[in-house]
């Protein structure tokens, strides 16, 4: 099901003043509920053959156009740094992304605090050897046309010699599209300014353009340097990728430690989160879960921490109040609008099973392909991991972490705040560690046209 | 001006104590006798002390030194022409009341000195983590603020402009010596830790009636 049906066929419309037609389908349009996909990463050894497989794929990219009314299925292509050099880009182009992009996600591993078992040297391959050039998406909200969209897809990037799949991950089809630890995700995403759709309840103000996509206005009033030529950066905007691995036998094995019965497990598995497992948030469902309001986007967004300054119902820690701050009032000045992503969350693997507490369940392949776009999001990721995610400075919380994407370190706490005293949990452990991860550039539909048609003579590798 | 120094890290650390130590006696040779002398004295013990670090000096990234939580940017810059008279009648002004910077939340002081006949700005702070990440929000919550304190230096970008890191590392200058009293306190720390403590004395004073 898409937006619009979810919402019950009607979205209040503003002007679009954005070009959606050039701008990929996946930048804009949710996640399908349910959903199912395929990520394929790809490796090209043949410039030719990279161009040729982007000039007869490109005509089934999905746009951005009507992005709320989705199409059935669709396609997404995004081209790592390496894969620029692999396809020839002009040197001046190639020079014009930023630093962080071109030196890759693993090359980054201090700025994104990802140490210890995080660190790219525990990575599963192919992720951060440099041989990921393209990362070839397929989102559907049925199971059928997944098959077909994939097929074809598969059909135009098989037929190269060049062109080799390095790795293919299904995801999706989990029961109710809860993700590896057993919660709807996904849920709040940013209103963006001439999207040509109003802003959902609690989505907040529509947030510039320039932030999420390039060529147009950020939040600081200037659009974000872009790659050149224009028609190379221009709608285009950078991806993140981080592969998780969900330790679901450690969470549920944390859970048990502090909890003494099923009601009271599920209460702090809500306040690690901020949502109850439907997705309900505890700012309006506080003390049991409400599926209905979870499954309502209508609804299961449509707050604020006015009445929670200290983080009675939503603890200041929790996942969901760290990655969007909305109105709390934070101890370091910050401006939540310059720090928000696009998420596109997709597990993978083995549904959550809440009776698994072994350490083997640890390593069942259950976790998340997530994916974050921004404008700027090699800078938005370093921030997030330094501060939000990786730091509890911002929030009054020492050296506390995020409860769910944190690297926890020996002795780590989390706080829960209640009258009279707060309740502080000793001993959490890292519940999701990264096992691979991607920078790349998600070109307009006109930039994939001029890469897949970029002259022979300017090639020369 | 790039008068910038590597910091306090690299082939610094892997000299061993002895050396340092060694090195400092040799340089000390050649000093008035009272240093001389004054090292001598004191030998044993800072032999101890350097062998046992309560802290360490670190990068602050690009340029600057950390130790704990807590980073130090020094800046020494050249005025415009007049930069000087209207920086000093804004903080005649303000008389040390920065309200922004209160509002900031990561800075542990502030110290504008004016050198050589009013011709350059040495600024000081100490502050926590990093400042560039919060470039960003910088210019959008205070960005007035900050051009107006900067506005008077040869060259300044204004803080919206994708220059001002540049500019900034250009003119930081990373401090050889550095003494911060708690490396594990931040600001919000502090804060916390002095409101804790009264609500303990509250709880105390009550108690013990």
């Amino acid at each position: 099901m898409h937006l619009v049906d979810r919402l019950g066929g009607e979205l209040p419309r503003s002007p679009a003043t954005l070009a959606l037609d050039d701008i990929q389908a996946t930048v804009l349009r949710y996640r399908p509920e349910p959903y199912y996909g395929t990520h394929v990463m790809l490796r090209i050894d043949d410039q030719r053959a990279g161009r040729e497989l982007l000039r007869n794929l490109t005509p089934y990219v999905a746009s951005a156009a009507e992005w709320w009314r989705a199409g059935e299925a669709w396609i997404s292509v995004a081209v790592s740094f390496t894969g620029m050099v692999a396809l020839g880009l002009p040197a001046d182009s190639l020079r014009s992304f930023p630093e962080a992009f071109r030196s890759g996600m693993a090359a980054q591993s201090d700025e994104l605090r990802d140490y210890g078992p995080n660190d790219p040297k525990n990575w599963d391959a192919p992720f951060g050897t440099g041989q990921v050039h393209m990362g070839v998406s397929v989102f559907s909200d049925s199971a059928q046309a997944w098959g077909e969209t994939m097929e074809m897809a598969r059909h135009h990037y098989r037929r190269f010699a060049g062109i080799t799949e390095l790795s293919a991950q299904d995801f999706g089809a989990q029961p109710g599209d809860l993700n590896p630890l057993g919660y709807r995700d996904s849920i709040g995403q940013p209103a963006i300014e001439g999207s040509g759709v109003e802003p959902l309840p609690g989505q907040g103000r529509p947030i510039k353009a320039g932030e999420f996509i390039l060529g147009y206005p950020g939040e600081g009033g200037a659009p974000l340097p872009m790659p050149h030529p224009d028609v190379l950066g221009r709608n285009g905007t950078f991806v993140g990728l981080r592969k998780y691995q969900s330790r679901v036998g450690t969470f549920n094995r944390f859970l048990r430690e502090h909890a003494r019965t099923e009601q009271e497990r599920e209460l702090l598995a809500a306040k690690l989160v901020g949502r109850w497992r439907s997705g309900a948030p505890l700012t309006l469902a506080p003390s049991q879960d409400d599926p209905a309001l979870g499954a309502d986007p209508r609804r299961n967004n449509d707050f604020t921490y006015a009445d929670d300054p200290h983080g009675h119902q939503v603890p200041l820690g929790s996942h969901m109040r760290r990655m969007n701050p909305r109105d709390t009032v934070m101890t370091r000045l910050a401006d939540v609008n310059v720090h928000r992503i696009i998420r596109r969350s997709t597990t993978f693997g083995a549904p959550y099973d809440p009776d698994a507490t072994s350490t083997e369940a640890d390593e069942v392949p259950r976790g998340l392909y997530f994916l974050f776009l921004s404008a700027k999001a090699m800078e938005t990721m370093e921030f997030l991991q330094q501060e939000w995610i990786n730091n509890g400075n911002f929030m009054d919380l020492g050296d506390e972490r995020d409860p769910n994407i944190g690297l926890q370190e020996e002795g780590a706490t989390f706080t829960i705040p209640r009258d009279p005293v707060r309740r502080r949990i000793h001993g959490i452990q890292t519940f999701n560690v990264l096992r691979g991860g991607e920078y790349f550039f998600m070109p307009s539909l006109s930039a994939l046209t001029w890469i897949g048609g970029l002259p022979a003579a300017s090639t020369r590798l | 001006m790039s008068t910038s120094t590597p910091t306090a890290t690299g082939s610094e650390q892997v000299r061993t104590v002895q050396q340092k130590l060694e090195q400092l006696r040799d340089l000390f040779a050649d000093a008035p006798e009272v240093g001389r002398k004054a090292l001598e004295n004191v030998l044993t013990e800072l032999k101890t002390q350097v062998s046992e670090p309560r802290t360490r000096m670190e990068s602050a990234g690009r340029v600057g030194s950390r130790q704990g939580n807590v980073s130090e940017l020094t800046i020494i810059a050249p005025f415009a022409p007049g930069g000087a008279e209207r920086l000093r009648a804004f903080l005649q002004l303000l008389d040390g009341n920065f309200d922004g910077a209160n509002k900031v939340g990561s800075l542990h002081d502030m110290r504008f000195v004016f050198l050589d006949n009013d011709t350059k700005l040495l600024f000081c702070t100490a502050f926590d983590g990093d400042w560039d990440p919060y470039i960003d929000d910088f210019v959008t919550q205070i960005p007035d603020y900050l051009d107006i304190l900067s506005c008077g230096l040869e060259g300044w970008p204004g803080i919206r402009s994708p220059e001002v890191k540049d500019y900034l590392a250009r003119h930081q200058i990373t401090a050889e010596g550095w003494y911060v009293a708690h490396p594990d306190l931040t600001v919000a720390d502090i804060s916390r830790l002095k409101r804790v403590g009264q609500a303990v004395d509250e709880f105390l004073d009550k108690v013990g009636d």
